[in-house]
């Protein structure tokens, strides 16, 4: 369910045909009929089958393995450990576009001498089927020798602990020394002080990582997988020894991204596997091999100290917070920024001081998720406001009016935010959505909560981040777009559709676009950071700008009118104030074509470039833009047993321009579902680095059962810098959720659970303190 | 996955328990039904059986009657059944209720109900329905059959009076009529499809004011799905009040043998077994008077 409220046009020189407008998504059919073939529905004749051993360990010296009885299983085609690596490794960086070193991240392809978190892999298996694989992997013999772990960054950090990362465990420091807190607090009337904790989450995708390898007569190695990034074919190449140009990634429809399959998954196993063999091998992990194959969401410990005055002006803000890297650096330097940058929240500081640090341990390695620490920094502060407004006596939504951020505002990078800022218009509408509050009913308590975000759409400025689209038109008047761009399954491939059939004046199904393949397609970078319509929405309607705008001088030539005076919609070229004057689009595209006007266009588009933040004061350049929206929720607690249940669940974002409703609105209810779980019951839980929550009968996510209506109220700025004014939404839609539950639960019982999930028994457990 | 062995699909109940019957004390010979338990622990390998039963096309095995009184259910009914049966749905509501949280669709469709029965696991939702309904179960083998009380059949944590080649054909109880009132809350981490930290049924009688029979069964919160006899005693031939249906849920929360595992403590679930005893109780007193 959804409704949309329009902004002013402003901006908009284009009178819009098809984008704002909910058309059934280019891929829906596909999906909906079970035609679309995702990465693991293909296979190759003479295919072979791949398994990972991986060690059952979290802390340990691999001192011996040995493979023999399982190569000669028949039916193994090749085992390869560490002996036939000889120490390669795979960077864990973010994919970069700059050919500028990267962060010293590498981890090795198979366990070399240290396991540093259990799962490591440890040998590969290629063998003619999945059982012989299988059998393989059990007949390999090695020997562990159990090493002191740390499995807490607490006591990672604690003088002669075991080090895991480079010296001290501390993988990434950030720090914002913005205004001057001392004075900030000596001015304030009441200072709140609070910590709070989140937990490991795991992706959980429908689709678990899988994919195809095999090497051509050219000798590349292509590879079909499910990914979010083709661009690793460089990291892919490097890690197993040919040039960048003898990889090939093709992406397919990918069933679930959510971040984890940001980094590489089972491409560079395959590529290794393929080369050895010369045979196509498929690897596809089963749910099992998913838990442990893929990096989690950070856990933080998050510290606040906020003064305000009696008005409830904020005055000073401090944030210490430490997040769980795990046995590997990976994207946590980043994360770790995004947290820094989100610390305060949608909320002018000016004196903030923010001190953080991602913490190296023997758990599972923690990597990008879906609001990549911003939705962590949610998740306090949004708490912190309610706490201190409770505090103060003042409304929560008031308190949060009087503080957030406005146009021009620095935000806590000591940047102007350059967009709108339609916080409160987000978080009033969200909450009016609830309507009429459901009355208490004996021991069931009934509460509100509402969250206010601030998340930033586009990659780290100093990425340097590129898109590249191109767009033509065919002789029948038909649209092609190439862009390498994944589809995750947010319908980003429809989006750029829809903006090219916008533009061109044809309709969304007379628009092909081919996507996703790192050798053909004109590479536009990553399916994450919410930037594939921001960069790739851009490129795409710059690359069919120019061709619109070749088509209608033509045509403005053939109907002796001015320039200008020509547009185009439904396959027809028109005079803009007499369309009775029009031709079809595909007799004008063949006068263009006989006279070899160029049908199409290669563009680049590039975000904001800037050097990187300063070091001692955090002060600069994050991001491109911010979306900015609100989550509104009703819950009712069982007294007595702690169960909650989400009665109401409202999103309200400012997404600058929706180009199609639907697909947003099924973001904003995907992200209501993805932030319920992580709100009340879902949680990795490793003991001693040991998982134990180890299926999805110990890891619960919210099911039909347990989810309301959710409402997505759309709000459009106009004012983004994606295409037409465009924000993000992908991630935003996230981030406000957990902390919304959070405080509805704490308002309908009077107390507050600081750390996630809200499970029954932590409900009961509250109670039962609050009543001693 | 991997796994061997023989699979055996008699077509009917006389071949079924011919080929549990040569394998005798084997209890590597397994039934088959629904296999929502039994493919999964294969999966994981914590069952390595060697030959696998299936007695999906035994058809007389499945169904709901009732007759002479008795409400007769075939072992390979499933859950989706129970839910499908107008009989059931004024004389078992607890077992219907049960039915209804149990598992996810898919599961329901193929899960039965001698399945729930047989695999003994003190969480499984059937059971204490069941328990308090008064049921019993029938065992063939190709010796002959017997029939015992449902709260006679667990042994000990997923131990039970089956022997290895026997079959669970038939479920039956008493029907009552509207002097009696039966009720189930299963208590999970969230609402659809989870594994039950607390199943609670209970079961009152009434007559001329007076409890004439209450039973209350605790599901997941000791090694079997136990009987609170101790605090059904307590409620027999009294007028019930919130005093004595309080102290009824407590007695019957001290008999409970929680474990901590990672969906809760011990603690947490002996609480929970108070608190919803006695709304279940007070619901079933409340509609029956
Ligand atoms: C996703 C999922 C969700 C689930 N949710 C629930 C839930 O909410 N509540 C719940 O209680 N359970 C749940 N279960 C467990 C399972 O579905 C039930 O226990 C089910 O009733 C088992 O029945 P089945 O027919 O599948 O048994 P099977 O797996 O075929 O057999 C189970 C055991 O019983 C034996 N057996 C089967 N039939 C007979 C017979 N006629 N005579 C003698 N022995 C027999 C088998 O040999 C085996 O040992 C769930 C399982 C899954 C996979």
């Amino acid at each position: 369910m959804s409704e949309t409220i329009a902004g002013s046009r402003r901006g908009a020189n284009v009178e819009f045909r098809q984008v704002g407008m909910a058309l059934p998504r280019i891929d829906a059919p596909g999906k909906s009929h079970g035609k679309t073939r995702y990465a693991g529905d293909h296979v190759m004749p003479n295919m072979l089958h791949a398994k990972v051993l991986r060690s059952p360990l979290a802390s340990a010296r691999l001192r011996r393995i040995d493979v023999s009885k399982a190569r000669e299983l028949p039916g193994v085609a090749c085992v390869l450990t560490r002996e036939e690596l000889s120490g390669r490794l795979a960077p864990t960086d973010i994919a970069g576009q700059t050919g500028r070193k990267r962060l010293a991240t590498d981890q090795p392809i198979l366990v070399n001498d240290r396991v540093r978190y259990q799962g490591e892999p440890m040998a590969l298996v290629a063998a003619e089927t999945v059982v012989i694989a299988e059998r393989a992997l059990e007949l390999i013999e090695f020997d562990l020798e159990p090493l002191p772990g740390v499995y807490d960054p607490f006591d990672a950090l604690k003088p002669g602990a075991p080090i895991v990362q480079g010296t001290d465990n501390v993988v990434a420091k950030y720090k914002v020394r913005k205004g001057d807190t001392e004075a900030g607090f000596a001015a304030a009337d009441v200072i709140i002080e609070n910590t709070y904790c989140t937990q490991f989450i795991e992706h959980a995708f429908l689709e678990p990582e899988v994919g195809l390898a095999w090497v051509d007569e050219n000798e590349v190695i292509n590879i079909r997988v499910s990914t979010q990034v083709i661009e690793h074919f460089r990291f892919i190449a490097d890690a197993v020894g040919v040039p960048h140009n003898k990889v090939r990634i093709l992406g397919s429809l990918v069933g679930g991204g959510f971040g984890g399959k940001e980094d590489v998954t089972v491409e560079i196993y395959l590529a290794l596997l393929a080369k050895a063999t010369n045979r196509p091998v498929r690897l596809c992990y089963t749910r099992e091999d998913s838990f442990f194959g893929h990096g989690k969401r950070h856990p933080f410990t998050l510290t606040h100290r906020t003064g305000f005055t009696r008005q409830g002006k904020i005055t000073a803000w401090k944030v210490d917070m430490t997040a769980d890297a795990g046995g590997y650096v990976f994207l946590s330097p980043y994360v770790l920024l995004y947290a820094t940058v989100a610390a305060p929240g949608p909320y002018r500081v000016d004196n903030l001081h923010v001190d953080a640090r991602a913490v190296a341990t023997n758990n599972m390695f923690t990597s990008a998720f879906r609001g990549f620490g911003a939705a962590q920094a949610c998740i306090a502060h949004e708490q912190q406001m309610d706490e201190a407004a409770k505090t103060l006596g003042i409304d929560r939504l008031e308190l949060r009016r009087r503080n957030f951020l406005r146009t021009g505002d620095l935000i806590a990078t000591g940047v102007p935010i350059e967009s709108a800022v339609w916080s409160d218009e987000c978080m009033t509408r969200a909450w009016e959505a609830l309507g009429e509050r459901t009355p208490d009913d004996g021991p069931i308590k009934i509460g509100r909560g509402v969250a206010a975000y601030q998340q930033s759409y586009g990659r780290i400025t100093w990425l340097h981040d590129t898109s590249e689209a191109w767009v033509g038109i065919e002789m029948d008047g038909t649209v092609v777009v190439r862009s390498g761009v994944t589809d995750i399954g947010a319908g980003q491939v429809s989006a750029l559709a829809q903006i090219a059939a916008e533009l061109l004046g044809v309709h969304l199904t007379d628009v092909a676009v081919y996507n996703s393949d790192s050798s053909t397609t004109p590479l536009a970078g990553t399916t994450t950071a919410t930037r594939a319509l921001y960069m790739t929405g851009n490129a795409v309607r710059l690359a069919a700008e120019a061709v619109r705008e070749r088509l209608l001088r033509r045509a403005a030539q053939e109907f002796e009118v001015a320039h200008g005076k020509v547009d185009m919609a439904d396959n027809r070229v028109f005079v803009a104030d007499h369309p009775e004057r029009s031709m079809a689009l595909k007799d004008l595209v063949a006068v263009c074509a006989s006279e070899g006007v160029h049908r199409s266009e290669l563009v680049m588009f590039r975000a904001p470039f800037t050097g990187e933040i300063d070091p001692e004061t955090g002060q600069g350049r994050v991001h491109p833009d911010y979306t900015y929206g609100a989550q509104a929720v009703e819950v009712a607690v069982d007294t007595g047993t702690g169960e909650v249940t989400v009665l109401k669940s409202v999103g309200a974002h400012d997404v600058g321009l929706a180009i199609n409703p639907d697909a947003v609105a099924g973001q904003i209810e995907g992200g209501a579902a993805q932030g319920q779980g992580y709100a009340l019951s879902e949680e990795l839980r490793y003991e001693q680095g040991q998982l134990t929550s180890t299926s999805f009968s110990e890891y619960l996510i919210p099911t039909a059962m347990d989810v309301p209506e959710y409402k997505a109220i759309i709000l459009e700025s106009r004012s983004g810098v994606g295409p037409f004014g465009a924000k993000g939404i992908g991630e935003p839609a996230l981030t406000p959720v957990a902390p919304a539950i959070a405080n509805a639960v704490a308002d309908a019982i009077g107390v507050r659970i600081f750390d996630l999930p809200i499970t029954p028994e932590k409900v009961v457990n509250a109670l039962q303190r609050l009543g001693n | 996955m991997y796994a061997n062995f023989d699979l055996h699909l008699p077509k009917d109940l006389s071949a079924a328990l011919a080929i549990l019957g040569d394998a005798g004390d084997d209890a590597k010979v397994m039934p088959l039904a629904g296999g929502t338990n039994l493919i999964v622990d294969i999966r994981a390998r914590s069952l390595t059986p060697a030959a696998l039963v299936g007695i999906g096309d035994i058809s007389h095995l499945r169904g709901i009657d009732v007759t002479n009184g008795q409400v007769v259910m075939g072992g390979k009914t499933t859950v989706s059944d129970i839910l499908r049966s107008p009989e059931l749905t004024d004389r078992a509501s607890s077992l219907v209720d049960s039915a209804r949280v149990f598992g996810g669709q898919m599961v329901r469709n193929t899960a039965t109900v001698a399945g729930n029965i047989c695999y003994a696991s003190p969480a499984a939702d059937l059971v204490p329905p069941l328990l308090v309904l008064d049921a019993e179960v029938t065992l063939e083998r190709r010796e002959g059959e017997r029939t015992l009380p449902l709260s006679e059949f667990y042994l000990d944590y997923k131990r039970t009076a089956r022997r290895p080649d026997e079959l669970l054909t038939r479920i039956t109880w008493p029907a009552r009529s509207s002097d009696s009132v039966d009720l189930f809350y299963k208590l999970a981490r969230r609402k659809g499809d989870a594994i039950t930290i607390a199943g609670i049924a209970v079961a009152l009688g009434v007559a001329d004011g007076k409890c004439t029979r209450a039973r209350i069964a605790l599901g997941a919160v000791a090694p079997i799905v136990m009987r609170a006899l101790e605090a059904e005693r307590m409620l027999e031939g009294e007028t019930l009040t919130p005093e004595l249906i309080e102290a009824a849920a407590h007695q019957a929360a001290q008999a409970a043998s929680p474990v901590d595992d990672l969906r809760a403590s011990g603690k947490y679930r002996r609480h929970c077994v108070q608190v919803l005893t006695s709304r279940l109780l007070t619901q079933a007193w409340r509609r029956l008077s």
